[in-house]
């Protein structure tokens, strides 16, 4: 653990001293917020058409009206809190997404710059090296995730239909966020760390790394179009494939992180 | 194979590293004692850095062995060792955008010392550096860098240090400084294992020479290379032509080359055979001018050694330190 904590310790100032790295991230949630809170209040406020004078959105009335944590909003307030949460996979996406370029920089960035192999000289352990590389990279997405959420339901209280908020207190809100999300951002940057033992040059892991995103995208993309309804029983089946996911992620990754390839045949 | 004699130290039994087909490392037998200097020479390629590899506990030898203190370093269990080595790589591999301080922090509580603070301000005072801080590596001297990997290295007081081409486009004072660092951790006990193409600095520092062209060719004290590859000779200058005395040096029993005014007459012990081989020229009507001991540098010692046909001479290796104690002294000495 203690060796774990030093290289964490590394990694944290590290980010620090480089205060850059945070701006695609940071950028990258404020567009992940402020894009359902555009299509919810932002448009109907410019067009002066309300949501619910589209029939478009009569299934979300439907489906809203229904739920006891919604029970007795206006129609205009279900269609918002319909859009709210049919985009909160997007907030749990994006800071996994900006984390990637660490995590896929992490074990072929320090090859590069000529520090592993005195890191490698210590006492230190495959299994402590890949689990601070992986929490280098998860805590900051976990970090900014948890303040979109607050954000995300700070603003909704303010900007959107009164009692619209409630529905990020709903447990399948809850889940997505607290528990599909993070085991989904561990699985990402599980992945991107094993490619980035995998290969010697930085770019070619984080494009292969960009490829974990792309089921989770087609999985909002579903969301969005109403193909995938993220019910309480598909996120907790998800929970639970993700865990073993990562399970198997976290064996395999000591596996294929091979010390002496790494050492003696990157240039 | 030859054993080494140390149970008390670090020792290479046999090693070898082949990579696919290629064999990087062959056969290489030779203890590393506390309190002596080895350095490790060799063309580019010669599996320099292998050796220190294996010997760190970086990279698992393909057959034979790495011992501490005696005892066998089992595969995969060699985290032992390197909590005891200290490794400075080739590179200084310092984290450029955190400070000194930040980086030495690191690697105190990765080798798990308590508190890692105190360890770090002792290492910032021990190499000169606690000035430069809390400036971020990036900004430091190479020779600067240089000092902090080394204080990086030496942090959890390891017992045995092995330094990858140390002093490597180092300006001649921070060399010098360095190397005043070297002779300290052998006066501190510590075994010093130094890969380099720096002859002078072995010349200067170094108690025993091994000499790798993927297999072992030489491993002796400096002094006993010489001999051994070249013999002891006595250079002899006259007033006069010196072939005329030829064979009056002939007639006494030794081997003698002339070159102008001057005889190269070999000889087994010069101190016991010098006035003799005088006395036996002045009485041949030969006017000396000067007579000195003619030391081969180690450049000389070197390069017939890299030069020669591939096998060993095992006559040049296994030289255990006690052996002999004609190793150079301290810095200056050669």
């Amino acid at each position: 653990m203690t060796r774990i904590a030093a290289l964490l310790q590394k990694e944290f100032a590290d980010l620090r001293h480089h205060p850059g790295l945070f701006i695609p991230p940071l950028f990258t949630a404020f567009v992940a917020i402020a894009l359902p809170f555009i299509v919810a209040v932002v448009v109907p406020a410019v067009t002066g058409e309300r949501l619910s004078d589209s029939s478009d959105f009569q299934i979300a009335v439907e489906m809203f009206r229904t739920q006891p944590i919604t029970n007795g909003m206006d129609a205009e307030g279900a269609i918002q809190a319909w859009i709210f949460q049919q985009f909160l996979p997007l907030l749990v996406i994006a800071p996994v997404a900006a984390s990637m370029s660490v995590a896929a920089n992490a074990v072929v960035g320090e090859k590069q710059a000529r520090t592993l192999e005195p890191l490698l000289a210590t006492p230190i352990t495959t299994r402590e090296l890949l689990t601070a590389k992986i929490l280098g990279s998860l805590l900051p997405a976990l970090a900014l995730t948890l303040g979109c959420f607050v954000i995300y339901a700070a603003a909704m209280a303010v900007f959107a239909n009164p009692g619209v908020y409630r529905i990020l207190l709903a447990p399948r809100s809850l889940g997505v966020f607290f528990l599909l999300g993070p085991l989904a951002a561990l699985a990402a940057l599980q992945l991107a760390v094993c490619v980035s033992s995998r290969v010697n040059d930085a770019r070619t892991a984080q494009q292969i790394g960009v490829l974990v995103i792309l089921p989770l995208a087609g999985a909002l993309v579903a969301q969005l179009t109403g193909a995938l309804m993220l019910t309480m029983p598909i996120v907790v089946g998800t929970a639970v494939l993700l865990a073993m996911v990562n399970v198997g992620l976290m064996v395999i990754g000591i596996r294929l992180f091979d010390r002496e390839s790494i050492l003696t045949r990157w240039k | 194979m030859n054993s080494p004699s140390t149970d008390r130290g670090l020792a290479a039994v046999g090693l070898t590293r082949r990579f696919d087909t290629r064999t990087a490392v062959q056969d290489v037998t030779f203890d590393l004692a506390r309190g002596e200097i080895v350095a490790l020479l060799g063309p580019n390629g010669a599996g320099k850095t292998t050796t220190l590899r294996m010997l760190a506990g970086l990279i698992e030898p393909s057959a034979g062995e790495v011992r501490l203190d005696g005892a066998r370093v089992e595969p995969g269990r060699a985290d032992r060792l390197r909590s005891r080595v200290g490794f400075l790589t080739e590179s200084p591999g310092l984290w450029d955008r955190l400070t000194v301080r930040e980086n030495l922090l690191v690697y105190a509580r990765l080798h798990g010392l308590t508190p890692a603070s105190t360890a770090v301000e002792r290492a910032l005072d021990t190499f000169a550096i606690a000035d430069r801080a809390e400036e971020a590596a990036a900004v430091l001297s190479k020779g600067l860098k240089q000092r902090v990997a080394i204080a990086r290295a030496l942090l959890h007081n390891p017992d045995i240090v092995l330094l990858d081409e140390p002093t490597s486009g180092l300006d001649p004072e921070s060399a010098r400084g360095l190397r005043e660092l070297i002779l300290r951790l052998r006066d501190d006990k510590r075994a010093v294992l130094i890969s380099t193409h720096n002859l002078d600095e072995v010349q200067r520092v170094a108690t025993r020479v091994a000499v790798l062209r993927q297999r072992l060719l030489a491993l002796d004290t400096p002094d006993a290379l010489r001999a051994q590859l070249f013999g002891t000779r006595v250079r002899i200058e006259l007033r006069g032509a010196a072939d005329r005395f030829v064979p009056v040096v002939h007639d006494a029993g030794r081997g003698v080359a002339a070159q102008g005014r001057v005889l190269l007459v070999a000889t087994h012990d010069p101190i016991h055979d010098t006035p003799a081989l005088v006395r036996c020229l002045v009485e041949a009507g030969a006017d000396i001018v000067s007579v000195t001991p003619e030391e081969p540098s180690l450049e000389d010692v070197y390069l017939r050694l890299v030069r020669q046909p591939a096998g060993r001479d095992p006559r040049l290796v296994g030289r255990s330190p006690g052996d002999d104690g004609s190793g150079p002294g301290d810095e200056g000495s050669a």
